[in-house]
């Protein structure tokens, strides 16, 4: 704390507080994603406020791949805009079953899949990729409308699978994974042959008579008021230096999911250089959300649109505060297709990390299923 | 779903005075699946939950635990001030209220079953504690693992000797990772049972010793009122909230249809099973009338909280009438006037001249009620001066001295990092003697005198590398006990000066 402010002393007033008003704001609040725009000699100051950088993040992504013991290839895939999307490929060449792809959740990559490769391709090519504007992929400037950064996503996955030609495959998202999943197929049901939603962000409306009960107390709801303006994880990057141990802080939780693959702060480290670079992804993720965390186009609206033949699987843990009510809705909404509901005791949100072991098993089980 | 073949285990979390929300649950749990109360491997609690804990495993009746809390809040919100007057003394109330509710034989029910998780104050560990040798061991156990420090007292209590303060602080909710567990949390998150938010469906949370607490508006108002009690309505509310919350994970998990054995045969005999059918509801031990009776009551009082009465008749009566109770009597003359804001804005206006008052009071008769422990709390805090002196005193000399060290001593400093005295280190700390632990600061520091270290021992006595079998000991019991802080800095000293 006490080199920054020498180092902003050195600066002149004028443009200090300039400087410093963009700084926040590109970190906090990002309306049109205008870093890159206006940056002068900001970027050369934001990295010392933040301890991230590219390199970091590949350095704590290889610590975290490190231990898979698979053959696999880890390339950028370029698409149009020259985005580039940072894919994870375990090929099975004997095998002609339908590949996997798993996209991640809100500030996730494909690090996080790390208990999962073993088991599920064993016999199937699996590809991760770390969503547009997140992770290791491109962080490129995203529309403000909920509708036209979707289908930024969608189109990036698209583009994504016709640069790799396959043709067709098993979509697997958690959380915003799961919602882009559900989007991608209704737009393109050609290309995939099976869904599976794991804990899946964005599916109910937002109630309409939300403050049932006690109402609360208005100094709270005004505290609300005041955060909902800025990036879910605007709080990493402005505590800067301090980011990496508030994740340890407050997500103590990570580490100990993954402490059979790791006994230190391998995850903490990775997910903190994944979400302390500019948001991209995430503030695309913050326009297409209404207070407090409920989609702005929910998917339950549309799921019906779904092709019949595309059957859906719908993974919860037991205790994550997901409402696991979206599967029996789904079901509802298309009555004459495949919806199945599976429930993992003794997980939470991140059910592919509190459970590996049953959530590998019952991966393979769905697509088995498929072919 | 759940899988009820391979056991399981209850874990309450520490929530201060939402802990109303516990007995909710609990009294869910006995009256639709007494089975998973009475058959569970074992029941863990830290702080709040703990005294839960401990009601259902000794068998107490929940509503006099809700009238209880209800009760505290009430006593805590009466003055200005809240729970921080000088005269609320949560740690007297609550160690009275456990006299009177525990059973004389609590330690027998409670031993091997329940599980309470304390902070150790030495060194700051989780500790669980399911073994207790009497009702008072259990009750000071139960004391420790509540007390907040600061908020509850300064001189933190202690469980056979060693001091413990609130168990939230280490680990509030004990074996959340098993997967048969069943944890409940009055904070919305990542539980078993716990409230659902209905504004929310932020997947964004955060973990305080284990508790998992999602961002939510409703968790924020939930924080601000653990330790400052909201009015009883909102307990009341909370109360609820958890027997609902309790039912719906019965529900999902298809647990409701179990058979409930312990309560039919509470029924078929209630005075042949004076104690060991304790587990049961004391609504079920009521003969079917006065249940009845009861009902009326509730439904035919006038109700001063705007709970809705469809949702009230599913609590259990006796809970519901308790709640009830303690919601109304607020509303005799004195309250009524003493509620009016010229009467409030005037009991502000005087609180610098009563609080001095009150304050010498109450520290007066915390001083009586502290005479029988007070030589083994002076001990303890003569202790504790001398550890933290110690330490402050071994740095000092450590970072301004250290020309004189390293120039007179050089070859001796070499066997400081082998520690010399290996036999006498392990005496020393016990692993049952943790208190002596805080110790060990002052303890190196003594020895890590050179002057001292020569008279006892010669630099270069082989003995030192042949005793090899006491070292890894020695090692272990510094672990143990945690305060490992100045032993590494010694070796660090010497390789620094090689």
């Amino acid at each position: 704390m006490a080199e920054n402010s020498d180092m902003v002393s050195s600066y002149s007033e004028r443009g200090l507080i300039g400087a410093l008003r963009a700084a926040v704001w590109s970190f906090v609040y990002v309306p049109g994603g205008q870093p890159e725009r206006e940056s002068g000699w900001l970027p050369s100051w934001l990295p010392a406020w933040c301890p991230t950088s590219i390199p970091h993040l590949e350095e704590a992504e290889e610590k975290m791949l490190k231990s898979i013991t698979r053959i696999y290839s880890k390339e950028h895939i370029v698409i149009s805009d020259g985005n580039r999307v940072w894919t994870l490929s375990f090929k099975q060449t004997l095998s002609n079953k339908t590949p996997l792809v798993l996209l991640h959740g809100f500030g996730g990559g494909v690090g996080l899949w790390v208990l999962n490769f073993e088991n599920i391709c064993r016999d199937r090519t699996v590809y991760a990729l770390d969503i547009l504007g997140f992770g290791r992929s491109s962080r490129p400037h995203f529309e403000g409308d909920a509708e036209k950064a979707e289908e930024q996503f969608v189109q990036s996955i698209e583009e994504w699978r016709n640069t790799l030609g396959l043709e067709k495959m098993i979509l697997l998202g958690h959380n915003l994974g799961a919602f882009l999943a559900s989007a991608y197929s209704l737009k393109y049901p050609s290309r995939v042959k099976s869904i599976i939603l794991v804990e899946p962000w964005g599916f109910p409306d937002r109630p309409g008579n939300a403050d049932e009960g006690r109402p609360i107390p208005i100094w709270i709801k005004a505290v609300g008021a005041m955060l909902s303006p800025f990036n879910p994880l605007a709080g990493l990057r402005l505590a800067g230096p301090l980011g990496l141990s508030l994740v340890q802080r407050l997500r103590p939780d990570f580490k100990k999911k993954y402490s059979s693959m790791f006994d230190d702060d391998t995850v903490t480290e990775y997910i903190y250089h994944c979400n302390a670079q500019s948001p991209s992804g995430e503030t695309a993720f913050r326009n297409m959300t209404v207070p407090y965390g409920w989609a702005q186009r929910p998917m339950l609206q549309r799921i019906d649109k779904m092709h019949p033949d595309i059957p859906i699987t719908v993974i919860y843990g037991a205790r994550s505060c997901i409402d696991g009510n979206s599967g029996s809705t789904i079901q509802s909404l298309r009555p004459n297709s495949y919806v199945k509901t599976i429930a993992i005791r003794g997980a939470g949100h991140y059910v592919f990390a509190d459970q590996p072991e049953e959530f590998n098993q019952k991966v393979t089980e769905i697509c088995d299923s498929v072919d | 779903m759940f899988d009820l073949e391979r056991g399981w285990n209850l874990s309450f979390c520490g929530c201060g005075f939402l802990g109303v929300y516990h007995v909710g649950v609990s009294s869910c749990l006995q009256e639709r699946a007494p089975r998973l109360i009475t058959q569970a491997n074992k029941i863990y609690g830290a702080s709040a939950g703990a005294l839960n804990a401990a009601a259902l495993v000794c068998g107490c009746s929940l509503a006099q635990c809700c009238s209880d809390v209800l009760g505290v809040a009430k006593e805590a919100r009466k003055r200005n001030l809240g729970p921080l007057h000088p005269s609320f003394n949560l740690v007297k109330i609550l160690k009275k209220g456990l006299y009177r509710n525990l059973p004389e034989n609590a330690h027998e029910l409670a031993s091997g079953k329940l599980c309470i998780s304390l902070t150790r104050v030495s060194d700051g560990e989780n500790v669980l504690v399911s073994e207790f040798n009497s009702k008072e061991e259990l009750i000071q156990a139960l004391i420790c693992s509540a007390f907040v420090p600061i908020y509850c007292g300064l001189i933190p209590p202690s469980f056979r000797g060693v001091r413990y303060v609130d168990g939230g602080i280490s680990n509030n909710l004990p074996e959340y990772d098993l997967k048969n567990t069943i944890t409940v949390s009055p904070f919305s998150g990542e539980s078993d049972i716990c409230p659902r938010d209905s504004n929310s469906t932020n997947f964004h949370e955060l973990r305080v010793t284990n508790t998992s607490i999602q961002f939510s508006l409703g968790n924020l108002y939930r924080l601000t009122r653990a330790l400052f009690p909201p009015e009883p309505t909102v307990l009341g509310e909370m109360c609820q909230q958890g027997y609902n919350d309790a039912l719906r994970f019965l529900k999902d998990n298809n647990l409701l249809s179990l058979p409930s054995p312990a309560a039919d045969l509470c029924l078929a005999f209630p005075k042949a099973t004076p104690l060991s059918h304790h587990l049961t509801c004391d609504c079920c031990v009521k003969s079917k009338r006065e249940e009845e009776d009861l009902k009326r009551k509730v439904l035919e009082g006038p109700t001063p909280w705007s709970l809705d009465k469809r949702i009230m008749e599913r609590l259990p009566p006796s809970l519901c009438y308790v709640l009830q109770e303690a919601c109304r009597e607020k509303n005799g003359l004195y309250h009524q006037i003493s509620s009016l804001l010229p009467m409030r804005v005037a009991s502000y206006m005087v609180m610098p001249y009563t609080l001095p008052v009150e304050s010498v009071v109450s520290v007066a008769l915390r001083l009586v009620d502290w005479f029988p422990d007070m030589p083994e709390d002076m001990r303890w805090m003569q202790e504790q001066v001398r550890s933290v002196a110690g330490a402050v005193y071994s740095q000092a000399k450590k970072r301004l001295l250290p020309s004189v060290r390293s120039s007179g001593h050089g070859t001796l400093r070499k066997c400081l990092s082998l520690p010399p005295h290996l036999h006498r280190a392990s005496s020393y700390l016990s692993p049952n003697n943790f208190s002596s632990a805080m110790d060990l600061e002052g303890w190196v520091f003594d020895f890590s005198c050179p002057s001292l270290l020569r008279d006892h021992q010669d630099p270069n006595d082989p003995q030192l590398e042949l005793d090899s079998d006491a070292q890894p000991k020695c090692i272990f019991s510094l672990e143990d006990s945690g305060v490992d802080v100045n032993f590494s800095t010694d070796p660090e000293d010497s390789a620094s000066e090689l």
